[in-house]
């Protein structure tokens, strides 16, 4: 459960995200909107790199603005970046390791954590392998089981699946369906790929210009005109 | 933070995925082993006196390419004041072996201790800045240490805080450790701290701080969304390098007798870049190359009678190489070059069919 | 402290020291804003300039054409540099860009001293005919060269400053430091606007060598890393103004020298620099100008 209220960001004097406010309850909700709407800002304020001219976010009940942006990840928001950040030059199990590790529980439950979330994933790779000599696909995964080992609340997907082949996209949905489900997190979908969100996500919500335009039942949203308009520059 | 990896970091990565590390580190850990004893035992009794000064002195720069290579391979900062941070351990720890009759290993951690204490002291604002204004602070706070270090003088045995006699006479000698008075002694003595010093790294490099370094080079936002405090592990590896360099100052004291403050001008930290950068910076036995660039070639070159301008000249060439060709530096390329010399000479003995085709 | 007369004549040394140092600063910044690149080569370029001056003084030449072969040896190795390492680094951060320049700055400065050895050598020095002629001011005696000196950091912060502003090839320039991508795509032939700063920076490189060479000493290791000063006016300006860049170094240099009669600080005088740009960095860092890159995340 996230309560987004008021939220305000500004870039000198570009408004990126203006006066948005928004809820989502549970499950995979998605978040989109056109080229600069807003939608990468709002998970950046989310992970504390951009900091709010105005605003709250409440998530499950804990002000998560006055939190510092390392110790968020920690206490569960977790994200994939557009651009993947997969670390290159260490293994499969270290990268999913790392956000665990700061965790207090004992090394034997962390390192079954870690191996669960690579198995969820479905990661076709040793443990043990590089991360730089696996694919774009794969490193993707590696990504999202960085997001969801240990107990993740919020998982927040940056465009998972941009630049990937159909084949390895369908298995990510699917992955990315089960989120909630496999962890009790609440994960939101940022993604131009209206298949993908409509695929994973009951919810979501559409911005422009940095304004919540909708939000609502995924089927719904989409059929909306406001929504339909954004998208295509039709009046 | 230096992408010394550009367009041709992927290739140097993929070798080996499916090493087997248990069998790989066995033998690994066998070759340094013996590679040390052999430096211990076998090589003063091979070499003069003048080479074994020599290498005591690859043995304290080793440390020092050693933190500084940690900094720019492992974390990514760029610091151009290596030479001041040498210039603090060295003046703490002579201070200290004038002041007290403290055993030298206490010394040398102490001189150590001070100079991350003055590290932090650097860090601590510098590290709020990153990559190219990163460097340039450290070489202003360098620049500002050399100058202050220029006034003050080292200790020379003299009385008060500054420990400087002015008056030039009758300067006594930086003491050694008693089981470590003779040049070859103090060598052996001088590769074990170095050896702990690799080992601490080592240490560092295999466990979490490695990991959070790991990803906080290759992007500060994914380490942060990884739940890594990024300030503090920056931090740390600046105290650590601080420490490491400040040990070595410990062990410079000892090794020359007598320090001056002209034997740490400000382009010393520039040269340390550029050999650490030649040496390899993902590598810790590019520290190794980096010493025997920065302290065995001139020395041989001195031997020859060869200007050691050859070698700065050498050594700029070598920076523009590693920064437009060959990212890992020695350390990385001379294996896979004498590999594919091997192929090479293995294809003109062998004259395989034309198909096998030489990569480049 | 030292009577106010006894300051005087180090205010009028501190001007010219701070005129070359603007002079040095503007064509780091020009440089940096058009290609990206921190050109510390800048004083190994001048030294080795400035030596080959000398070489050539020595052996006869007319003063005017050795001083415009120090310029012309700038240009050449500035620009020859440029176009050779400038494409491969272009897309490299700007650390790297620096870094490689250290590389330049090595190779040069192992040549000066290789073949203008200092060990053992003789003294070397540059003098102008405009040093012994002047006037004076009140008590102080006051050279050409020092007018000179100043006039030049002047001039030249004046006719960058105008020239960024009024030409189609300082806009382009201006245009380049925001965005090379997008200037490409403007029209704007990137890799011409390039060579020009790059001729322009080594330009600059060798006039502040030759100035430096009689104002300060003609020897390659203090020319080679005088650079460093400079610098700090660099970053005072954050590698932005030339305003303040000739500012800065105003202050930089007059300050140095007035330290001077100063029997409790003359030794610590050569800190000026180090210290004035350390804290304006961390001022500067405080008010998160420079910590933070604003693209994703």
């Amino acid at each position: 459960m996230i309560e987004v209220a008021g939220l305000t960001v500004r870039y000198g004097g570009v408004t990126s995200l203006d006066d948005m406010s928004l809820t989502f309850e549970q499950g995979t909700c998605g978040l989109i909107g056109p080229n600069g709407a807003g939608k990468t800002t709002f998970f950046n304020v989310l992970s504390g790199f951009v900091r709010p001219a105005a605003g709250t976010v409440r998530a499950f009940g804990v002000d998560l603005l006055s939190m510092a942006h390392f110790r968020r990840a920690r206490w569960g928001v977790r994200r994939t970046f557009q651009t993947e950040q997969a670390i290159e030059e260490l293994s499969v199990f270290d990268n999913v390791a790392l956000v665990h590790e700061h965790s207090k529980l004992g090394s034997a439950t962390r390192r079954q954590d870690v191996l669960d979330a690579i198995a969820f994933t479905g990661i076709d790779a040793s443990p043990e392998a590089k991360v730089r000599t696996l694919g774009a696909g794969q490193r993707r995964l590696v990504e999202v089981a960085r997001a969801v080992v240990g107990r993740p609340r919020l998982v927040l997907l940056d465009e998972p699946a941009a630049g990937l082949p159909d084949e390895e996209t369908r298995h990510l949905a699917e992955v990315i369906r089960q989120i909630p489900e496999h962890t009790g997190a609440l994960a939101i979908l940022v993604d131009h790929d209206m298949s993908l969100v409509s695929a994973c996500c009951e919810t979501t919500a559409v911005l422009d210009f940095g304004r919540l335009i909708a939000s609502g039942p995924t089927a719904g949203v989409l059929r909306n005109d406001d929504v339909i308009r954004a998208y295509l520059g039709v009046a | 933070m230096l992408d010394t990896a550009g367009p041709a970091a992927s290739r140097t990565g993929q070798r080996s995925p499916l090493r087997r590390p248990g069998r790989a580190s066995v033998i690994r850990g066998a070759v340094v082993t013996a590679l040390l004893l052999f430096t211990l035992f076998g090589l003063p009794a091979l070499l003069s006196l003048y080479y074994i000064d020599t290498m005591t002195q690859v043995a304290i720069y080793s440390m020092v390419t050693l933190g500084l290579g940690l900094l720019v391979g492992r974390v990514g900062l760029v610091s151009l004041g290596q030479a001041a941070v040498l210039a603090i351990g060295a003046w703490a720890a002579a201070r200290l072996l004038f002041a007290t009759t403290q055993p030298y290993p206490l010394v040398l951690l102490e001189a150590g201790l001070i100079t991350m204490a003055a590290g932090i002291l650097i860090g601590l604002p510098a590290l709020r800045l990153r990559g190219l204004y990163l460097a340039l602070i450290t070489l202003m706070l360098a620049g500002a240490i050399t100058v202050v270090l220029t006034t003050v003088n080292f200790p020379n045995g003299g009385h008060g805080f500054l420990g400087y006699n002015g008056s030039l006479v009758n300067i006594p000698p930086i003491r050694r450790p008693s089981i470590a008075s003779s040049d070859p002694a103090y060598f052996r003595y001088s590769v074990v701290v170095a050896a702990l010093m690799f080992l601490l790294v080592f240490v560092h490099i295999r466990t979490r701080p490695g990991r959070a370094w790991a990803a906080i080079r290759q992007s500060e936002p994914a380490a942060l969304a990884a739940g890594i405090n990024t300030w503090f592990y920056k931090l740390w590896a600046f105290a650590l390098a601080s420490f490491i360099t400040g040990v070595a100052g410990g062990v410079l004291a000892g090794s020359v007798h007598y320090l001056y403050s002209i034997d740490f001008p400000t382009q010393d930290s520039i040269l340390l870049l550029a050999v650490v950068l030649m040496g390899g910076v993902y590598s810790l036995w590019g520290a190794i190359i980096a010493a025997l660039l920065y302290q065995f070639l001139p020395a041989l070159l001195n031997n020859w009678g060869v200007s050691a301008d050859w070698l700065t000249i050498i050594f700029g060439l070598g920076v523009l190489q590693v920064l437009t060709t060959a990212p890992a530096g020695l350390a990385d390329q001379v294996p896979r070059d004498l590999a594919r010399l091997g192929r090479l000479l293995r294809g003109r003995f062998r004259r395989p069919a034309p198909s096998a085709g030489e990569p480049q | 402290m030292p009577a106010w007369s006894d300051f005087e004549p180090f205010i009028v040394s501190g001007l010219a020291l701070g005129g070359v140092y603007a002079l040095s600063g503007v064509g780091l910044i020009v440089l940096y804003r058009a290609t990206g690149v921190l050109y510390l080569a800048f004083g190994a370029v001048g030294a080795m300039g400035a030596l080959i001056t000398w070489s050539l003084i020595q052996a006869g030449t007319p003063g005017w054409v050795s001083w415009l072969v120090c310029v012309a040896f700038g240009a050449a190795v500035t620009l020859g540099y440029g176009v050779i390492f400038g494409p491969a680094l272009a897309r490299r951060d700007p650390l790297v860009k620096a870094v490689a320049t250290i590389g330049l700055t090595l190779i040069l400065y192992g040549v000066a001293d290789l073949l203008w050895t200092t060990s053992g050598g003789q003294a070397r020095s540059i003098s102008f005919p405009t040093d012994n002629s002047g006037f004076s001011v009140g008590q102080v005696q006051v050279d050409w060269t020092q007018v000179i000196a100043l006039a030049a950091g002047v001039a030249i912060t004046v006719a960058t400053g105008a020239f960024l502003r009024y030409t189609k090839l300082g806009t382009a320039m201006r245009a380049m430091a925001n965005d090379r991508d997008i200037t490409a795509t403007l029209g704007v032939p990137v890799r011409k606007v390039e060579a020009a700063a790059w001729l322009g920076c080594g330009v600059l490189a060798g006039i502040a060598g030759l100035l430096l060479a009689d104002l300060v000493a003609l020897d390659a290791t203090t020319l080679t890393f005088l650079v460093i000063s400079s610098l700090a006016a660099v970053l005072i300006a954050r590698l932005r103004s030339i305003t303040v860049t000739f500012i800065a170094a105003i202050v930089i240099g007059v300050l140095h020298d007035l330290l001077t009669p100063i029997t409790s600080l003359t030794n610590y005088r050569d800190m000026t620099p180090f210290v004035l740009a350390a804290i304006a960095l961390l001022v500067l860092s405080r008010r998160g100008v420079m910590s933070r890159s604003r693209e994703e995340a």
